[in-house]
């Protein structure tokens, strides 16, 4: 049988039913946020950071403002826009959607992490090279996004393009990106 | 001036995350804010009660309008000094906190005493009050030439339609920000903004503080499209009031929620054309466009203005009106006025040559403007005829015939075109050359660069004009503490940033110059100084075997380096001999699936005639973009108020499309360089072409492929069925 939550809210006083049992609890003023930061580590590039963060701050507002890595940039934080894609074990996640607390065991990377101005990653070499950018704000999230999209096969324009779609791009550098992931797919 | 592709000058930072936008400032302290919004849209604020917020975790801070109450009275600070409520998500206080979470739960915390009022929220509630501005933008809202009335009245055909467009938001991917503190009397303020320095006036006449003592940043934006202007400012106020009340450096960023509120919009319109032709030419044209504005301001583009320019027409009357609502307020965003107006005349002539049996680009030939027909001076140069024939023959158009109306795969196939155009404008602009003793160039112009290549464009010109290669050249702009240049809107920067550094250059050319050839030990001792040119870091006799570094020349008259200001006024346009536009014509191919009905951009062609351009590789990334956003016009974007709320319903991207790269045709750009004698280095704007003319283009390819003509935007399924 699934497990069964209900939940009513009154008056600033949450009852919830969990497994038959009644739990009531009750907001004290200052109880209306958590009563401390909780301990947090995370690996970023290949570093651990231990620090300490508010147990509902997202994995994007903790790599920008704790970690000062503001290359993952915020266009939406509500998964709408791709802006703060960060790949994690490889795989592409919306940061503003994730938990920070909820990635202590995870390997994560950001832009900051696939290459430098003197190392540049493929992907971000081709990028200037067909000018695959314009104001620059979009453009982390597209070349991690564009990362996860070869790893996850894309072997065509047409895939390409549908892959990279959760990526939005106002300046219209659309052409241009699909065109440096080709290039860098060999396509 | 060379053309040169040269890659974007400040790439490198963007692909690694290392340029950093404003609003990612992280100074000691920083508080963050959160604004608290207005539940209705129209009424009178009466109180807050705060009490349960202030004592909340993070220690907030209220601002209100008490707060605002020392700032001078201004269009910049009524919302905030006024407690009158016009729009619905309105802020009515700020509250600053030790993040932002606590922050936003202490504005949702607050309590607001509103008594409301009816609230005017749907344009079409009020047609009756619509009113006439004085003008639009820098032209008149109203004008006659020659009788319309009458030569209508004469007219063997008149296609006499109306044409709506819709609400859209700017949404560029940056969010506002604001980061601002005051080191004693004297304020630094990090903020998204398309004009540093308009924004330094307005803190320094709302704050009555002398502009020195406010330094105004913004060195990369991550887009703007028009919204990056003065509906920031009494938001961006109040957190500068916010820091002075708590004596702590202040964040404020906006959601994307917000973005559709408090930053601008483009106006909707519903706009009314009648066209006369006697024997295919154009005798008539009336155009009369009703748009929105809001309660607390007015504006109104340009809509019909340019129906008085495109195409020969003795009697033109063209009329603006608007209608206030409790909606927020409009500004100019991408191809402002041009965009929804020649959606409405570009369809409207689709619709002509229909009914006349002629093809759509004969009858634009046909009625070509061979000069300026409001004031009968000739264009600076035109190459519209050439941008249709060039566009024309890479698209296929000869094709239409025959393709049309066919079947490719499961899609029915459409073509269509449409005109665009733009005028050539230019601002005054001040800038700063540095040649070091080390051969590296300083470039300095307190503009910005929205993503359009501002930073190239400086760079470019100043290597070229000393002949350095661009790794000797840094460019520094986004700063009030650099020379003044232009705000960044209306396609003109790169047309007023380039005579200021060509001034700049020259001189520092004419001293070299003379260092070199008045020094009897240099290989260019007793030259001629016509004789010189400079290139590959050098200064090279064009006659005679002999050059020298342009490092040992500087090296034998100081080791400090030299450095040159160029100012150049603005250009007053009404006094030019010639009136200055960019063109362009937009071919599109589109599918729509006959049972779906679903639409799909196919294949784009764009040519453009926008004087000399620089640099084509950017050149054709902001043409392309600027399409994108006219596909979007076209197809996807648009902004719904809630009739009983005055709400904007669905905040979010997932509401309110934009187009994605699935939606992403095949793009083919043609640039026809002109050599234009009247304009400053005979520069155009560039920026705004892309994104008008396409959306006609799409409707007319619409009807070509399905034979019905949608004269609204955006088109949607429910529009073909």
């Amino acid at each position: 049988m699934p497990s069964r939550l209900a939940l009513t809210c009154h008056n600033r006083s949450l009852t919830f039913q969990c497994c038959g049992d009644e739990h009531q609890m009750t907001q004290s003023q200052d109880a209306k946020f958590p009563k401390q930061r909780i301990a947090l580590s995370i690996t970023v590039n290949g570093t651990r950071h231990e620090l300490e963060a508010a147990p509902t701050a997202t994995l994007l507002d903790v790599i920008r403002d704790e970690l000062k890595l503001t290359g993952t940039k915020k266009g939406c934080d509500m998964g709408g826009c791709g802006a703060c894609t960060v790949l994690v074990a490889g795989r592409r996640i919306a940061s503003c959607l994730a938990l920070a607390a909820s990635f202590g065991d995870a390997d994560i990377t950001t832009i900051e992490g696939i290459g430098t101005a003197d190392r540049l990653h493929p992907l971000q070499d081709a990028f200037i090279r067909h000018d695959a950018l314009q104001c620059g704000y979009c453009t982390p999230g597209q070349i991690l996004s564009a990362i996860a999209v070869l790893a996850e096969g894309a072997r065509s324009i047409e895939e390409i393009r549908e892959g990279m779609s959760g990526n939005l791009c106002r300046c219209g550098a659309h052409a241009n990106i699909v065109a440096a992931i080709a290039e860098v797919a060999g396509l | 001036m060379k053309d040169r592709t040269i890659a974007r000058y400040e790439g490198v930072l963007k692909v690694t995350g290392q340029a950093r936008y404003e609003g990612e400032t992280s100074p000691e302290g920083l508080l963050h804010a959160a604004l608290v919004e207005s539940p209705v849209s129209c009424g009178e604020l009466e109180s807050l009660d705060a009490s349960w917020a202030t004592a909340l975790r993070g220690f907030p801070t209220l601002v209100t309008h008490d707060d605002a109450a020392s700032l001078k009275p201004s269009a910049a600070t009524s919302l905030i000094r006024e407690k009158a409520i016009h729009f619905h998500g309105q802020p009515v206080a700020l509250v600053a906190a030790a993040s932002l979470s606590e922050a936003r739960e202490a504005a949702k915390a607050i309590n607001v005493s509103i008594a409301a009022r009816t609230a005017l929220t749907q344009m079409d509630q009020a047609l009756d009050q619509a009113y006439a501005p004085a003008m639009v933008g820098r032209f008149p809202a109203a004008t006659r030439r020659g009788d319309s009335t009458r030569a209508l009245g004469q007219a063997e055909l008149v296609v006499r339609r109306s044409y709506t467009t819709a609400v859209n938001n700017h949404h560029p991917m940056e969010p506002h920000a604001v980061v601002c503190w005051w080191e004693g009397k004297k304020a630094v303020v990090h903020t998204c903004t398309q004009a540093i320095f308009g924004t330094r006036a307005i803190i320094a006449h709302a704050f009555e503080m002398p502009p020195a003592d406010i330094r105004v940043l913004a060195r990369y934006l991550g887009g703007g499209f028009g919204c990056k202007g003065q509906l920031w400012w009494p938001w961006m106020f109040w957190a500068m009031l916010a820091s002075r009340k708590t004596d702590r450096p202040v964040r404020l960023e906006l959601s994307r929620a917000q973005m559709f509120t408090l930053v601008g919009r483009r106006q909707e319109t519903t706009q009314d054309l009648a066209l006369g032709f006697v024997d295919g030419h154009l005798t008539a044209i009336e155009h009369d466009v009703v748009a929105q504005t809001s309660t607390h301001a007015e504006f109104s583009d340009s809509t019909a203005v340019y129906t008085r320019f495109l195409y020969a027409c003795p009697n033109v009357t063209t009329r603006h009106r608007l209608v206030r609502t409790n909606e927020p307020q409009p500004v100019p965003m991408r191809a402002p006025g041009t965009a929804p107006g020649t959606f409405a005349l570009e369809s409207a002539m689709d619709e002509a040559a229909e009914l006349l049996g002629i093809d759509p680009l004969e009858l634009r030939l046909n009625n070509f403007a061979d000069h300026d027909q409001e004031n009968g001076r000739p264009w600076s140069s035109n190459s519209l005829r050439e941008c249709y024939r060039v566009g024309a023959e890479r698209f296929g158009w000869a094709e239409r015939r025959t393709r049309s109306a066919a079947k490719i795969g499961r899609w029915k196939i459409g073509f269509g075109m449409a005109t665009t155009l733009y005028p050539a404008i230019r601002q005054a602009c001040r800038a700063r050359v540095a040649l070091r003793a080390d051969g590296s160039l300083l470039v300095q112009c307190g503009t910005q660069d929205m993503g359009s290549g501002t930073y190239t464009a400086l760079g470019q010109i100043a290597a070229d004009a000393l002949g350095l290669p661009m790794d000797k050249v840094t460019v520094e702009l986004g700063d009030t503490d650099l020379p003044d240049g232009p705000f960044s809107g209306g396609s003109q920067v790169t047309a007023s940033i380039f005579p200021a550094v060509d001034a700049a250059t020259s001189k520092l050319r004419a001293v070299l110059t003379s260092i070199a050839t008045s020094d009897p030990a240099s290989p260019l001792g007793g030259k001629p100084p016509e004789d010189l040119e400079f290139a590959d870091g050098m200064i090279r006799s064009r006659s005679g075997n002999a050059g020298e570094r342009l490092t040992d020349v500087l090296a034998r008259a100081t080791s400090n380096g030299l450095e040159a200001e160029g100012e150049i006024p603005a250009t007053d346009h009404q006094k030019l001999a010639a009136t200055g536009m960019g063109y362009g014509a937009i071919f599109v191919e589109i599918g729509v699936d006959p049972e779906l009905w679903e639409i799909r951009v196919r294949r784009v062609c764009g040519a453009f005639a926008a004087g000399h351009i620089l640099n084509p590789l950017l050149a054709r990334s902001q043409y392309i973009g600027g399409l994108i956003g006219g596909i979007g016009m076209a197809l996807h974007e648009e902004t719904v108020t809630d009739a009983t709320t005055g709400s904007i319903l669905g905040k979010s991207f997932t509401d309110y499309l934009i187009p994605v790269h699935a939606d992403m045709p095949a793009f083919d750009i043609a640039m026809i360089d002109e050599n234009d004698p009247h304009l400053p280095g005979g520069v155009k704007g560039i920026g705004m072409l892309g994104t008008a003319g396409i959306q006609a283009a799409i409707a007319n390819a619409v009807n070509d492929a399905i034979g019905k003509r949608v004269r609204k935007l955006p088109i949607r399924i429910e529009d073909c069925l």
